[in-house]
């Protein structure tokens, strides 16, 4: 198998600035997931605890003089360390500086090297800054590529992820979730999550002497939605939220707070809108993070980023 | 938002609301001297009372006058009084205020389940709430009745944090000649933090007292009515007024600004006083003698 490309300086930027540091908070390990149209980030996709996260990129946003090959249909997959892979990122990002060289690029090759002190080659994933004069060359670590049917797990998986939920929410404000988060935090761990067609968001954490909840109202609906039931404005966030239900106009899951907590951090990847809803049957909370092309209000269709929150079975909490 | 809730016999004995949550959060936490904590809560059309004791020495009182809320509808008959978390009380209205906003909160007694009920009122489209169960209270197991024998108004606090000798207690001396007070804590070695009358007006503000007394208090529970005041609080410099009673009950009061939401005021501002006395909660503790000592003459 074979991968070379020169990474774009949008791509260095995104990654840099952008995405590395959110997957860094999402999890150590990511796995990276080439194929011949598209760059993936992945992570917790094949071992089912915590939280997902699937970063795509079409590959000429990150790069240029993309070439892939592999006996496995041009795909390739591998997990590395993020910290390791955003470090090495931004030591060539240094070494182009000082170049002060316009035509310094960042190639990124996948090669078989011999260790210090080991008899057997080792795979990793190279960064070579090249200037005019010299090029700097340093390796990260990374798995031994993976095999056949592990590809097409982690391609069903990637599937499986992609069953979008009838109805979104849009939440404008990310930072203030964040902080009402914390803010629960001290209460417990369990979190309830509503979503109702009628653009309301409820959080609850309740233990046995205390319930605290934060409803958002008349939130941006994206999917299926319907009008709310006249003169719910009178009730209770709970009594509305299972009103919803038992219409059959909302849902409502039950996910760790940790791992709500652990999905703002996405925030750092800076999307411009986030979507939360739940998937069909319940099976996860998902919130999807929307990019727009730069200077407008377009969705930027080559990047997708998103992530899925396990659901707990009440029975089984903690 | 409407606040009767329809048939008469439903409707709950208080709604109030208030914008000074932090001003409330600083009031309570100045009771917390322990995480978990019991209170025990009274309500009337006077206001709001939180008593919370321990071991029977100790008792502090938070009274929250109605005229600190934005609005204050009382229905019950007589005073009701439940049994409340005071850590889950402090910890839940911490949850409702972000730093920089102070939202409007409603609170209800009693809920369905004569649950406490909070909720934020000031934006239609999003809402903080919270339910906290209450149980039915123990009697309160001592109600002072209080006759003072000499009172000061001093800055106590420094005067306690001065004297922290783990493990001992500390005498507390009113003598009317020369006019002073006097705290005193023995263990390894011992140590007298004294304020004469005349020298520091700072210090020592006002000065009453017949007859010598004296009494000693432990010092944890001396410490527990004076740590917990928020800095904040301590900067405003009000003072605490401390007073021992007839059997050496000692009683000190202290006054918590509870501010308005966007109203400052400065140091020494005595125009508008009518409005601000209407934002003070009075925090009363009380603090049993560790014996019944007969005024001791000593010099």
């Amino acid at each position: 198998m074979k991968f070379k490309a020169f990474l774009t300086q949008d791509g260095v930027h995104l990654l840099d600035k952008r995405f590395l540091p959110a997957l860094d908070k999402l999890g150590r390990i990511c796995h990276v997931y080439l194929t011949p149209d598209h760059a993936m980030f992945l992570q917790n996709l094949l071992s089912g605890d915590g939280v997902q996260s699937v970063a795509q990129f079409n590959k000429d946003v990150l790069f240029r003089d993309y070439r892939i090959s592999s006996q496995n249909a041009g795909r390739i997959a591998f997990a590395v360390d993020v910290a390791l892979l955003h470090r090495a990122l931004r030591s060539a990002l240094t070494i182009q500086a000082q170049a002060r060289d316009d035509t310094a690029a960042i190639q990124i090759k996948l090669v078989k090297k011999l260790p210090a002190g080991s008899r057997d080659p080792a795979p990793f994933l190279t960064f070579e800054t090249k200037g005019r004069v010299s090029a700097v060359v340093q390796d990260v670590p990374i798995s031994k590529p993976l095999p056949r049917d592990d590809v097409q797990q982690l391609q069903s998986a990637l599937e499986a992820a992609q069953d979008l939920p009838q109805t979104l929410v849009q939440v404008q404000d990310l930072a203030q979730l964040q902080s009402l988060v914390d803010r629960l935090r001290n209460v417990g761990d369990l979190l309830t999550v509503a979503i109702t067609r009628y653009g309301d968001l409820h959080l609850q954490v309740s233990t046995s002497l205390i319930t605290v909840g934060s409803e958002f109202r008349r939130l941006r609906v994206l999917g299926l939605r319907a009008d709310p039931p006249i003169g719910d404005r009178t009730l209770s966030a709970p009594t509305r939220t299972e009103m919803a239900i038992q219409k059959g106009e909302g849902l409502s899951v039950q996910v760790s707070l940790k791992h709500l907590a652990k999905s703002l951090q996405c925030h750092l990847a800076k999307p411009d809108c986030a979507f939360y809803g739940i998937a069909p049957q319940g099976a996860c909370l998902t919130v999807i993070f929307q990019f727009f092309i730069p200077g407008t209000r377009l969705t930027d269709k080559s990047i997708s980023f998103y992530c899925r929150l396990p659901v707990l079975d009440p029975g089984s909490g903690p | 938002m409407s606040s009767s809730a329809g048939v008469g016999g439903d409707a709950p004995d208080l709604v109030c609301q208030l914008d000074c949550a932090q001003g409330m959060v600083d009031a309570l936490s100045s009771v917390r001297w322990k995480r978990h904590q019991d209170a025990v809560v009274e309500i009337s059309e006077h206001g709001v009372v939180l008593i919370v004791e321990e071991s029977g020495c100790l008792q502090a009182k938070v009274y929250l006058k109605r005229e600190l809320f934005l609005a204050y509808e009382y229905t019950a008959e007589g005073r009701p009084r439940f049994g409340l978390s005071l850590g889950l009380f402090v910890d839940c209205l911490n949850t409702f205020s972000t730093p920089g906003h102070a939202p409007v909160i409603e609170i209800r007694y009693p809920g369905p389940d004569m649950q406490l009920l909070l909720k934020t009122v000031d934006s239609p489209d999003a809402c903080i709430y919270a339910e906290i169960r209450t149980r039915i209270p123990d009697t309160i197991s001592w109600d002072c009745n209080f006759q003072s024998t000499g009172n000061v108004h001093a800055t106590f606090t420094e005067a306690v944090d001065d004297l922290e000798w783990p493990g001992s207690s500390i005498q507390i001396v009113l003598q009317p000649d020369p006019p002073s007070v006097i705290l005193r804590g023995e263990g390894h070695g011992d140590l007298q933090v004294e304020f004469p009358y005349y020298a520091n007006t700072d210090l020592l503000i006002a000065f009453q007292c017949d007859q010598h007394v004296s009494y000693r208090y432990k010092y944890k529970f001396l410490r527990a009515t004076t740590s917990h005041i928020p800095n904040s609080v301590l900067k405003d410099n009000r003072g605490s007024k401390v007073t021992i009673g007839r059997g050496g009950m000692l009683k000190i009061q202290h006054l918590i600004s509870v501010k308005r939401a966007g109203g400052q005021h400065s140091h020494g501002d005595i125009s508008g006083g009518i409005q601000q006395l209407s934002r003070i909660a009075y925090i009363e503790f009380f603090v049993k003698p560790e014996e019944d000592e007969s005024p001791v003459n000593d010099t």
